[in-house]
């Protein structure tokens, strides 16, 4: 009698017990293409920000072959609530940082404008309600959030090489990579799912995976440019 | 045997019984039968009902599931916990002992007022006793008296009200405190279901629905073809019963939510019915006779697909433009552009002008040979000329040719400058004016496919130039690029300000594109009289008059059948010719078989996808046919095709209709007037058109959207000024606005149609005189120097260089002089609402501008502001003419 209530109970609370963590890297074969190198000169609010060249972040490929700047998520999942923190998007230096990061649907997207120069962020999204809004001041901040699932571009149209990339989800399962080029997706509920990476340059790599009781799942992918 | 025997029972004695049960038993069954398939079979609608409630409550089921998992259910039971106990304080000794203090202290407060009533009655009475002694003479002393200890009562009673009353208030905070407790808990707990309780009378709602016929009756909808009203009955709600429901977005027919809610705002089916749209017989209730397919004498069968845009015409026939019906809008631009009306008479489309250039000086243009070969078969020479084929003979087209020759030997043209005058130019830089002044918005050269694919019709609205070099002559070209309306005073294509230089450059570089083809060598019989007679009986009998003017020509009527009642034509009227015939159940309605032969379903439809297909289709041997084969795609034939099926004459009464009053006639000319200039090649204009901004990577850097808020943001004044001689305002741009030496008629219709469009009325306003506060100029200049407007508005003169040219926005120092005032605060409040996508960044937010130094951030002081220092900025110089670029 008493197996069988941890039987049923276990049945009962197996689907959020069992939660694993998909993690894995995304490499880069093929030759990357020179980066632009960004010329400031219109604003020489940005061009004192920098002593150094800056050059476009369209295409990062670390050091160890891996690809920066992806955007990697559970494509078909669905999650509780937005969580209470925001997500901060700042405009230092007449660049966005960070270039690509994923938000979840009604969580909060701080805005910032650490320049002090006009910054306008412009959204371009489709089915999220476009923006396009000027931060002339130092420090001014601006809070958005998101109801529909999409990936979308935000650009700034006084200094056209400002690009960033914002993904709405409804779930927490994504991650960016980083300067290793791998990722985390925490806590993903048991269940076979569908990944994807996405990069704005390259496109969409899917991978199929399924995350059962044992808790830890890799998913690589790779980006080959002939 | 068994008769015989029974026979021989006698008559009284037979029994019946068996029989009886028999037939009674058949009766019985025969009326249940026909009740349950009088209350079901025959009504599957009532099926639909409850499915349609089934599915309705099974979504609102997951609904609620939804909303009662985002309620946190462990804050629920707390607080329900919570509220359990502040009720059950309400039962404890405390609050009940406070009740029962509170009842006797009532009970005491009752008698208490009771009795201070009446101690003042007494005392009135008693008064009056008094004052009448007094009056009277009596002694009063003791009536005094009385009065006294009555006024003591009254003031005893007074005092004892007054400590009850005090000691009820000091129970109330008591008893307060426990039912507002109990009152907050439960107002706080209604709020966390609300979602929750508002689904579940959403639920009780729908499975307490009755199953009823749904039905709209429109009384005095339509005549009668004997000119009598009749009313239309629609009962497609009972079926269709989703279709204002956002649940039913992706549900299943009949359930699915009506796909374009927009149309329905101004066609609400609960009054407006579906037929008037969709067609189908309104009063049935079964599917096949509902829809009209299994009714074969049913005239309207229900219109499918993009078919159901037809309807549209009924109404709107005076109208180019529907917002909502994107097809339909289509469908008018392809008849506009494609002029079926120049044979044909289409309501809706008289008055429009002929789509062809004339025809009385062509060898001023080109050679009888280009001529010869053009008539004979223009899509040979050009696949996406609008001109259609019309299958000439080598007899017939050197005919034609002959007459057209004829006329132009009569005709005094002559270009301006002398011969010879075009030579000298680079076609380097001709290529390079042809690719950056605008040339190719409408004409396509070579490889360069963008404009044509983004326009999407399987005709270019002009001339393609990759063979021109064999087709013009090189005066004649210089003539015409100068100075279109030279040659023909109508010709829409405008002057681009070219110099002569910059005109002699194009001339080089489009005379060097030369067909590998040669004119065919033919020695055409141009003088003879003969030939030149067939040739004018033949220019009639095709009706080449519809779309061109020719000398000679200039009263010949439609050639063609009207198409006022096409839509009504029955299929058993129409003549398949040696087609062979498509089965009815045939998806298809017209095939194409490998032997060459075509299979056309008969029907109405199927006969004219043939027709538009190839409008010699159904000729034979003793029937010939005149209309020229077209090239019209698939879809353009559909929309065609759907066109046609509005061809009727039913129209309903006034009441149902969108009044087509002075605005819309205002609207409606612009519109013909932009789309015969082809405006909308470049400019988006209600939704449509800019087909040109697909040559650039950003829209930005096109030529500007006219918004429908257009006419209330320039000033007439410049609007005129500007269209009779264009300036620059956006100098980023290398396409620039042609001049199309419209008359002051046509500036008139495209300014009332800019302000139709804006919901405005023309007035005469003096722009220059309008008022400056100057009390605004100093934070105005504050705000522009903060926001840091002149980061992309230059407000002088531009170094080049300076700036990189596409991040410029347009001068504010001609502001003044194009803007209206009001139209600037519009803008600087929301700049996207005006012009969707433009790059405008908004500065105001929540009512607050982003400075809060300058009127505390007031978003409206500000921008008052913001537009006085604007106004000031060009108010004292007046419009800068600048020619050209």
């Amino acid at each position: 009698m008493k197996l069988l209530g941890i039987v049923l109970a276990t049945a009962c609370l197996g689907g959020t017990l069992f939660a694993g963590d998909v993690t894995g890297k995304v490499s880069f074969e093929g030759t990357a293409p020179k980066p632009n190198r960004l010329r400031m000169n219109a604003d020489p609010v940005c061009m004192k920000a920098h002593k150094d060249p800056v050059f476009s972040e369209e295409v990062i490929v670390n050091k160890n072959g891996t690809l920066k700047n992806v955007l990697v998520y559970v494509k078909d999942a669905k999650g509780g609530a937005a969580p209470k923190g925001k997500t901060v998007l700042d405009q230092i230096g007449c660049i966005y940082v960070p270039r690509v990061l994923g938000i979840q649907v009604g969580q909060e997207l701080e805005i910032l404008n650490s320049d002090p120069t006009l910054h306008n962020v412009h959204s371009l999204s489709k089915a999220n309600t476009s923006f396009n809004q000027a931060m002339p001041m130092k420090g001014m901040k601006l809070t958005k959030k998101f109801d529909k699932v999409e990936t979308f571009r935000v650009k700034c149209e006084v200094h056209p090489w400002m690009s960033a990339y914002i993904g709405v989800f409804n779930h927490p399962y994504f991650a960016v990579t980083g300067d290793d080029g791998s990722f985390t997706l925490k806590g993903v509920p048991a269940g076979e799912y569908t990944v994807e990476a996405w990069h704005e340059k390259y496109g969409t790599q899917t991978a199929k995976v399924k995350v059962d009781a044992t808790g830890k799942v890799t998913a690589d992918f790779k980006f080959t440019v002939k | 045997m068994l008769f015989e025997q029974r026979a021989r029972i006698p008559v009284e004695q037979r029994s019946y019984g068996k029989y009886y049960l028999i037939f009674s038993t058949i009766l019985f069954l025969g009326t249940m039968w026909s009740v349950w398939d009088e209350v079901s079979v025959r009504r599957p609608w009532k099926e639909y009902q409850r499915r349609y409630n089934d599915l309705v409550l099974q979504r609102l089921d997951s609904l609620r599931t939804e909303a009662q998992a985002r309620i946190d259910s462990a804050t629920v039971a707390d607080l329900v916990a919570e509220l359990q106990k502040a009720k059950e304080g309400l039962s404890s000794e405390e609050y009940l002992n406070a009740l029962d203090q509170k009842t006797d202290l009532q009970k005491d407060l009752d008698i208490a007022t009771r009795e201070w009533r009446f101690a003042r009655s007494r005392s009135d009475a008693t008064y009056y006793a008094y004052k009448k002694a007094l009056a009277e003479g009596k002694d009063a002393s003791s009536l005094r008296k009385e009065l006294e200890g009555h006024d003591a009562d009254i003031a005893r009673y007074a005092a004892e009200m007054e400590t009850l009353n005090a000691k009820i208030a000091e129970v109330d905070v008591l008893l307060n405190r426990y039912i507002g407790m109990v009152d907050s808990l439960q107002s706080a707990y209604n709020r966390m279901m609300a979602e929750v309780n508002a689904l579940d009378l959403k639920i009780q709602r729908t499975s307490s629905a009755p199953v009823q016929i749904r039905q709209v009756m429109l009384n005095d909808f339509e005549f009668t073809p004997f000119n009598e009203i009749k009313a239309r009955i629609d009962r497609c709600q009972t079926c269709h019963m989703g279709w204002a429901d956002e649940l039913m977005e992706d549900a299943p027919q009949p359930f699915t939510k009506h796909p374009v809610p927009e149309l329905l705002a101004k066609h609400n089916p609960e009054t407006f019915g579906c037929t008037p749209c969709h067609r189908g017989q309104g009063p049935a209730l079964t599917e096949g006779f509902a829809h009209g397919d299994a009714d074969r004498y049913w005239e309207t069968p229900l219109l499918r697909g993009v078919d159901v845009y037809a309807t549209c015409n009924t109404c709107h026939s005076n109208e180019l433009v529907l917002k909502h019906a994107k097809p339909f809008t289509k469908a008018k631009q392809l008849v506009f552009e494609t002029g079926c009306f120049g044979c044909h008479e289409i309501k809706g489309y008289t008055d429009v002008p002929k789509i062809g250039p004339p025809l009385n000086d062509l060898t001023g243009k080109t050679s009888p040979e280009w001529i010869y070969r053009w008539v004979k078969n223009p899509k040979e020479y050009n696949p996406h000329t609008r001109m259609p084929d019309f299958k000439l003979t080598d007899e017939e087209a050197e005919a034609i040719t002959a007459y057209l020759v004829k006329i132009s030997g009569e005709s005094d043209y002559r270009p301006i400058r002398s011969r010879g005058a075009y030579g000298g130019g680079s076609a380097q830089q001709g290529k390079r004016l042809f690719e950056s002044v605008g040339c190719q918005a409408c004409h396509t050269l070579g490889d360069d496919q963008t404009v044509r694919l983004a326009r999407g019709t399987s005709y270019d609205i002009a001339p393609e130039l990759t063979r021109v070099g064999s087709k013009v002559s090189p005066d004649w070209l210089f003539d015409w690029l100068k100075n279109p309306r030279h040659y023909n005073s109508e010709a829409r294509m405008p002057s681009l300000r070219l110099t002569d230089d910059e005109a002699r450059h194009l001339v080089a570089y489009l005379m060097g594109q030369k067909d590998a083809q040669s004119l065919p060598s033919v020695n055409l019989a141009l003088h003879d009289e003969a030939k030149i007679q067939r040739g004018d009986r033949l220019i009639r009998e095709y009706g080449c008059a519809g779309c061109h003017a020719i000398k000679g020509m200039e009263n010949e009527g439609k050639v063609s059948v009207a198409l006022s009642d096409f839509g009504r034509k029955k299929y058993e009227q129409m003549d398949y010719g040696d087609t062979r015939e498509l089965p009815k159940m045939s998806k298809e309605d017209y095939i194409e078989h490998e032997d060459g032969t075509v299979s056309v379903k008969r029907t109405w439809a199927g006969w004219v996808w043939g027709k538009l297909k190839n409008a010699r289709l159904y000729q034979t041997e003793r029937i010939a046919q005149k209309m020229p084969v077209f090239s019209f795609n698939d879809e353009e034939i559909a929309l065609i095709r759907m066109f046609l099926i509005s061809m009727t004459r039913d129209v309903p009464l006034p009441a149902y209709q969108h009044p087509f009053d002075k605005r819309m006639q205002h609207i409606e000319a612009g519109r013909r007037l932009t789309m015969n200039y082809n405006c909308v090649q470049c400019h988006t204009l209600e939704e449509g058109g800019g087909y040109l901004v697909a040559k650039y990577e950003e829209a930005g850097l096109g030529p500007p959207p006219l918004p429908e808020s257009q006419g209330a943001k320039v000033q007439e004044q410049w609007l005129y000024a500007f269209l009779k001689s264009p300036t620059t305002i956006r100098p980023w741009l290398e396409v620039r606005m042609p001049t199309f030496s419209l008359t002051d008629e046509e500036i008139g219709i495209i300014t009332k149609y800019f302000l139709g469009l804006s919901r405005l009325e023309l007035s005469l306003r003096d722009y220059s005189s309008f008022a400056v506060d100057e009390k605004y100029l100093a934070p105005g200049k504050r705000l522009f120097d903060v926001y840091q407007c002149a980061k992309c508005h230059p407000t002088g003169t531009v170094r080049p260089g300076e700036v990189s040219a596409s991040d410029l926005a347009p001068n504010l120092v001609i502001a003044a002089n194009r803007l209206k005032p009001e139209w600037i605060n519009d803008w600087l409040l929301d700049p996207s609402k005006l012009q969707p996508g433009t790059r405008m960044p908004s500065f105001f937010y929540e009512g607050k501008g982003p400075d809060e130094t300058v009127f505390g951030g007031d978003a409206h002081e500000q921008i008052k502001a913001l537009q006085t220092y604007v106004w000031s900025l060009g108010a004292r110089r007046r419009p800068v003419v600048a020619q050209g670029n």
